[in-house]
């Protein structure tokens, strides 16, 4: 038979194709494949569009995920035409939608796939219906125009499509949403570019929404030390929260441990910055000869009193513990030195602050 | 150092907002209210000019602002006229947005699950100003608060190290 021939061929060209990426020339080859499966037995319909789904479930699902099919698609609408008599099921809906819920859960393309691949095969045919019922301002001539934009903004979006093993849950979801504007949100749904629907604003708009929010998880997953290994947007989520929350306690400890130190210098800084800001290196420069002649001797006495009385529970303890050796391994030292010039000393410490910055 | 780099820009910052909060002299320097009254300040302050410090107006840095100036007038008692009505104003955007936000779908459309939606409002809670932003707004601010945030960190432990030695 003609058509079971025409299948074998454009199983042979799917084959061909299947290692690399379907060329153009390639699909045309495959345009014509249906065209001819589709255009031979006018008289019997039924039996062409059994033919198309006569084809093993693998190819039937190459068909839809050969990214240049909206091809097919631009090629078949004046047949569909023709078809659309016959082709018109009484449960195209019911179709649909148990599509929706056979892919539902699809956490793998593999385990829904086998399920999808009957129904899907329908869908195909049941696809340009949907395009054409779905747009009904268009007119017959028009759509091959409105099939080309897609076919131009699927090459733009196939650069950024990032999984290409991904279920066609999508897919039926949109349909689902379009048949009975149900606006239920599923749990996962996989991105997968849907031929037929790309020209709907809608997914795509989601479709540039879902990437760029995907882009910027892993922006964040840098930023967030320990945040690659993690698969998982909940737990990622997770990371970056106790991230924020930890740097923001930090920030809390450290401007206490600033209240509580005591600076006797009158450090004008800014000036000493502007002036010397060409010559500094970013290093981790030990300040090791200033803090000696840190002047805290008047402070020593008051500082005694409130290390006894600080009650505060929420803060560190190893960082008030510093506080407290670090003041009294100076206290000794500080009743030895004397006290420099304070500009002297400002300056010194200025320089190696900045250094330390 | 990069002299235009934010760490410097913030380190200028604070540093001059430190030499003025020291510059005050009370009549007890070191008791503990007064340790907790500078905390307060330094806290602001390095809030304050991380967010003056920032070239590309963020949203957090205009919640973060205007947080802290709400909240400085408010403890002072002086609310004007003005302030109370910008105050509300805000309120009933937020409110507002808050309302979009349930109605139409944030992450929606993106497909994640349910529990997505409660970190998402927890981190909603962690960044200021993240209350009124769409969920990919928010992951761009997040990523800007930490990455600000870490400087903050980094430059404030070197002047606390280099200041308690």
């Amino acid at each position: 038979m003609e058509s079971n021939a025409g299948t074998k061929e454009t199983r042979s060209n799917l084959t061909a194709s299947d290692g690399g990426e379907v060329t153009a020339f390639e699909s045309l080859q495959f345009t014509d494949e249906i065209h001819r499966l589709i255009l031979a037995p006018t008289t019997d319909n039924s039996s062409s569009f059994t033919a198309l789904l006569e084809l093993p479930p693998p190819q039937a699902v190459e068909l839809l995920h050969s990214p240049d099919s909206p091809k097919l698609i631009a090629a078949s609408p004046p047949n569909v035409e023709d078809f659309q008599g016959s082709f018109r099921f009484p449960s195209n809906s019911g179709l649909i939608e148990r599509d929706a819920r056979f892919s539902l859960f699809s956490g793998e393309a593999n385990n829904s796939n086998e399920k999808r691949n009957s129904p899907e095969s329908k869908n195909v045919s049941a696809n340009p219906e949907k395009n054409v019922k779905s747009e009904p301002a268009e007119t017959e001539s028009s759509q091959p125009l409105v099939s080309d934009p897609t076919v131009e903004k699927r090459s733009i979006k196939r650069k950024d499509r990032e999984n290409k093993v991904k279920g066609s849950t999508k897919k039926s979801k949109t349909v689902a949403n379009e048949n009975s504007e149900d606006a239920e949100k599923l749990p996962y749904v996989h991105v997968r570019a849907r031929r037929g629907q790309a020209t709907d604003s809608h997914s795509l708009a989601e479709r540039a929404r879902r990437e760029k929010i995907n882009a910027r998880m892993k922006l964040l997953q840098e930023l967030v030390p320990g945040c690659n290994k993690i698969s998982g947007t909940a737990l990622v989520l997770d990371e970056i929260i106790n991230h924020v929350q930890s740097l923001q306690r930090q920030v809390e400890f450290l401007s206490m441990r600033l209240a509580a130190v005591n600076p006797r210098i009158d450090f004008n800084l800014d000036s000493v910055f502007t002036s010397e800001s060409g010559s500094l290196m970013d290093s981790n420069f030990p300040s090791l000869v200033m803090p000696a002649i840190w002047p805290e001797v008047q402070g020593n006495g008051h500082r005694q009193q409130y290390q006894h009385q600080w009650h505060l529970d929420t803060l560190q303890q190893p960082v008030w513990g510093r506080e407290e050796v670090c003041n009294n391994y100076i206290t000794p030292e500080n009743s030895l030195l004397t006290y420099d010039s304070s500009a002297n000393s400002a300056t010194l410490q200025a320089n190696h602050l900045k250094m330390e910055l | 150092m990069n002299p235009s780099s934010l760490k410097s820009r913030f380190a200028t910052r604070f540093l001059r907002a430190l030499t003025q909060i020291h510059a005050r002299k009370p009549i007890c320097p070191s008791s503990p209210t007064e340790i907790f009254r500078r905390y307060r300040r330094i806290k602001a302050a390095a809030d304050k000019s991380m967010a003056y410090s920032v070239r590309s107006r963020r949203t957090w840095t205009g919640a973060v602002l205007w947080k802290l100036r709400s909240r400085s007038c408010g403890r002072r008692s002086v609310k004007t006229s003005t302030l109370v009505k910008s105050q509300q104003a805000i309120e009933k955007k937020t409110r507002h947005e808050k309302q979009n936000k349930n109605t139409t779908t944030t992450t929606g459309g993106h497909g994640v699950g349910f529990g997505v939606e409660a970190t998402a409002s927890e981190l909603r809670e962690l960044v200021p100003g993240g209350e009124a932003m769409d969920y990919c707004n928010l992951l761009d601010e997040t990523a800007h608060y930490i990455k600000c945030l870490t400087t903050q960190v980094k430059v404030m432990k070197k002047i606390a190290d280099f200041y308690s030695l």
